[in-house]
């Protein structure tokens, strides 16, 4: 083929141009790490990363939930703790006000007694964030008002939340909730803590007859009544302990997953997208060679010409 | 026989021939770098013989024409592939600027907070994915302010970003209406500098033998201009002229401007071409001005409508749920979003000025429930039949693969063509380029030449001398 003056420095620049250009590529490559950025470096690689991202982005928000519902379910567990300590006492009192004891030891316990039902009610009151524990789903207000008689004992109790609870999403189409309601009087949906008509709780109902039974010294009723529906509340906590850990046992296996499902997305996203750092680094030396080359050759070419060798 | 002053006229006759021959050496050279030129060589031919005693006798040389050395199929064939490559290149534009209004870009070393040690994509489906993960935290704890504000601020964010693609789409749009307009402009003005070199061209070779080499150069310089611009049939007419022809419609006929372009807005609002004359629309099959109209109307067009079905299809669906839940206040009925497509998608300002009025409880009364919170959560992964049975973020992925499988199969055809008409260039650089070196040999040897020529007539000068003073 014929040369000319242009041919050389022509195909020179394309070259050095192409060159260049893979170069800025590799480069790219090897400083971001990324093979691919733009929709039209690889437009399903980038499709897919997408997807994978979003994915584990979806992920690290389950783990957040997650994170959130043991945190009320931990919160519900001290709770309930507290609540059958108080019962662990009122049956214990329960016991004590046998047919044995003077009116006046009797009228002692009944005063112990409001004072656990007044303990009782602070507990069940208890709020996180500004929302009430125990108040289903009308969580803003206390979901137990206490009313007093004229000698400062307890008249009632009166149960202001509902039975409804949030279900939360903690795995993909998987919803539970870690709320427990203070009380279910309608015998279906979740079990009430401290009023429940399945187990037939109603905690300070009963705390409310033993307290009038005792205040009243009446040993009689204690024994007849307010035993078996103290050990029906007992139950029911016991009942509520239980589902908690079960309920923390979950949550703990579906966070794990969670975290391994990210962990595997992270995988599968560097395989998509990252650029193999030992071959980028090793074609950016050759191109970089082929340019040192391409430079000097094209150099030293360029000037020599006829014109050197004519007087 | 010649006699000395036929040999004088010999020896001049070299000299004339061979300082023309300097001449068009020295025309090449000077225009080693115009990329419109094509060498020239001027012909050498004998003088025409006498006949002498001893039979027909030589006179000499002389030049007899200035040739080109241009190669028709070539030309004709650059100029086809250079309405290919205008109309890959203007896609290419288009396509590379609607890639940065869409402002997708991959980012694996992204450590911001909402990176989740994945990176981000800086694109519509990570604020779609922090939209959805905010109504997630919202049904964790729905009566929080806190969160409320959170899911505002995302959904704000989200609106933003599609009322920011659609507007840098549609500035493209523009954009590009601009570039058919100024390139019909200019392929107007190059149709009439044709159709000018034509008559300058008949004139000049009608004046004189030869062909008016310097004045074609241009003239195919300025079709090819146009070819970049426009796909053209150039025919040879009369007198050297050549008729130009755009989606056959005569535009250059002869030394004349039959017909020239204009833009019009069709009834679909578009900027289209038709003849300014006839008033046909015209439709073309290569050149910038149809890619440019290619990739406006088509690819452009179809990202634009698909991020704007998709914020429709949110709008529908984040408000057909909303409404029917309840405020902490207790309100209901509200919308989310306000606005209709991604041009005007905004967060409803009422909820902007007091999240309390998001309405993220199911059942009336009970600020604390999530019924709805948790529905538009889990809206991130319903299938629509609007998006082709896919999620929301689904939908946005395959209309930005489409877009960007359909840019990266431009940029490979441009790729190819670019070779091609590397090859081409290269190929008419090999019959056509001025090589310096073999006009500095042609400068030595016609330099000799001349020399020896003017040598020849200090000899016949010397003889004529000798001849004068025989008498002496």
């Amino acid at each position: 083929m014929r040369v000319t003056a242009n041919t050389f420095p022509a195909d020179l620049i394309r070259h050095l141009g192409s060159l260049a250009g893979q170069q800025t590529r590799l480069h790219t490559q090897a400083s971001t790490g990324q093979r691919i950025a733009l929709p039209e470096d690889d437009p399903g690689g980038v499709g897919r990363a997408v997807a994978l991202q979003s994915e584990a982005g979806a992920m690290a928000q389950y783990q957040r939930n997650i994170e959130h519902q043991q945190q009320t379910a931990q919160a519900t567990f001290s709770l309930v703790q507290a609540l059958k300590k108080i019962s662990d006492r009122a049956g214990e009192i329960a016991t004590l006000a046998d047919g044995l004891k003077s009116p006046e030891q009797l009228r002692a316990y009944g005063a112990e007694i409001t004072q656990l039902i007044r303990q009782t009610v602070q507990i069940a009151n208890t709020s996180r964030d500004g929302q009430f524990l125990l108040a289903g789903t009308r969580s803003s207000q206390a979901p137990f008002a206490l009313t007093e008689d004229a000698d400062g004992s307890v008249a009632a109790v009166v149960y202001n939340g509902n039975a409804s609870t949030n279900e939360v999403e903690i795995a993909e189409g998987v919803t539970l909730t870690s709320q427990v309601v203070g009380g279910n009087t309608t015998g279906t949906g979740p079990r009430g803590l401290l009023i429940d008509a399945r187990a037939g709780a109603d905690f300070f109902n009963h705390l409310i007859s033993l307290q009038d039974h005792l205040l009243a010294g009446e040993a009689a009723g204690v024994a007849a009544t307010d035993r078996p529906q103290l050990s029906r509340d007992e139950e029911n906590f016991v009942f509520q302990i239980a589902l908690n850990g079960a309920l923390q046992e979950r949550l703990q296996v579906a966070e794990s997953q969670a975290r391994q499902r990210k962990a595997d997305l992270q995988q599968n996203l560097s395989r998509e997208v990252d650029a193999d750092l030992a071959q980028t680094l090793v074609r950016l030396s050759q191109t970089q060679t082929a340019y040192q080359a391409a430079l000097q050759t094209g150099g030293s070419i360029l000037s020599l010409s006829l014109l050197d060798y004519l007087r | 026989m010649l006699g000395l002053f036929g040999l004088l006229d010999l020896g001049s006759r070299s000299l004339t021939t061979h300082r023309q021959a300097v001449e068009v050496a020295g025309h090449n050279l000077s225009n080693v770098n115009n990329p419109a030129y094509a060498r020239q060589r001027l012909s050498l031919a004998t003088s025409l013989p006498i006949l002498g005693d001893l039979g027909p006798e030589g006179t000499g040389v002389q030049g007899v024409a200035i040739v080109q050395l241009r190669s028709a199929a070539l030309d004709f064939q650059l100029q086809r592939e250079r309405s290919v490559l205008g109309s890959l290149q203007a896609q290419q534009d288009a396509l590379r600027s609607a890639q940065s209004a869409l402002g997708q870009l991959l980012d694996r070393i992204d450590t911001g907070a909402a990176a989740e040690g994945v990176g981000t994509s800086h694109s519509l489906a990570d604020d779609l994915a922090s939209l959805f993960d905010s109504f997630q935290s919202l049904s964790t704890s729905p009566a929080s302010l806190v969160e409320r504000q959170n899911v505002l601020m995302k959904a704000s964010a989200l609106a933003a970003q599609f009322q920011g693609v659609d507007q840098r789409l549609d500035h493209l749009r523009a954009a590009l209406d601009s570039v058919v307009k100024d390139d019909t402009t200019q392929a107007n003005s190059l149709l009439a500098q044709i159709a000018q070199l034509n008559a300058e061209i008949a004139r000049a070779e009608i004046a004189g033998p030869g062909a008016a080499n310097d004045l074609r150069d241009v003239r195919q310089s300025r079709i090819e201009d146009l070819a970049k611009l426009v796909k053209i049939d150039v025919v040879n007419g009369e007198l050297g002229a050549v008729d130009v022809s755009i989606s056959g419609t005569l535009m250059v006929a002869g030394l004349e401007v039959v017909e020239s372009m204009e833009t019009y807005v069709s009834a679909t609002g578009q900027t289209l071409l038709r003849a300014a004359g006839t008033g046909a629309a015209m439709t073309l099959t290569g050149g910038r001005i149809q890619g440019t109209i290619e990739a406006r109307d088509g690819v452009v067009a179809e990202l634009r409508a698909d991020v704007n079905s998709l914020a429709s299809l949110l709008i529908t669906e984040v408000n057909g749920l909303h409404q029917t839940g309840y405020s902490l206040t207790g309100s209901t009925g509200a919308d989310f979003f306000v606005g209709s497509t991604a041009a005007d998608i905004q967060v409803n300002s009422a909820l902007r000025d007091n999240p309390a009025l998001l309405q993220a409880a199911s059942v009336s009364g009970a600020e604390g429930d999530n019924g709805v919170a948790l529905a538009l959560a889990q809206l991130a992964r319903k299938s629509h039949a609007a998006l082709g049975q896919r999620t929301f973020i689904q939908g946005y992925t395959d209309a930005t693969f489409r877009f960007g499988h359909f840019l990266a199969s431009v940029n490979t055809q441009l790729t190819d063509q670019e070779a091609v008409e590397k090859m081409l260039v290269r190929q008419r650089e090999a019959v056509s380029g001025v090589s310096l070196d073999e006009e500095m040999t042609d400068l030595t040897r016609f330099q000799a030449a001349f020399q020896a020529s003017a040598r020849l007539v200090t000899v016949v000068d010397d003889l004529l001398n000798t001849v004068v003073n025989l008498k002496q």
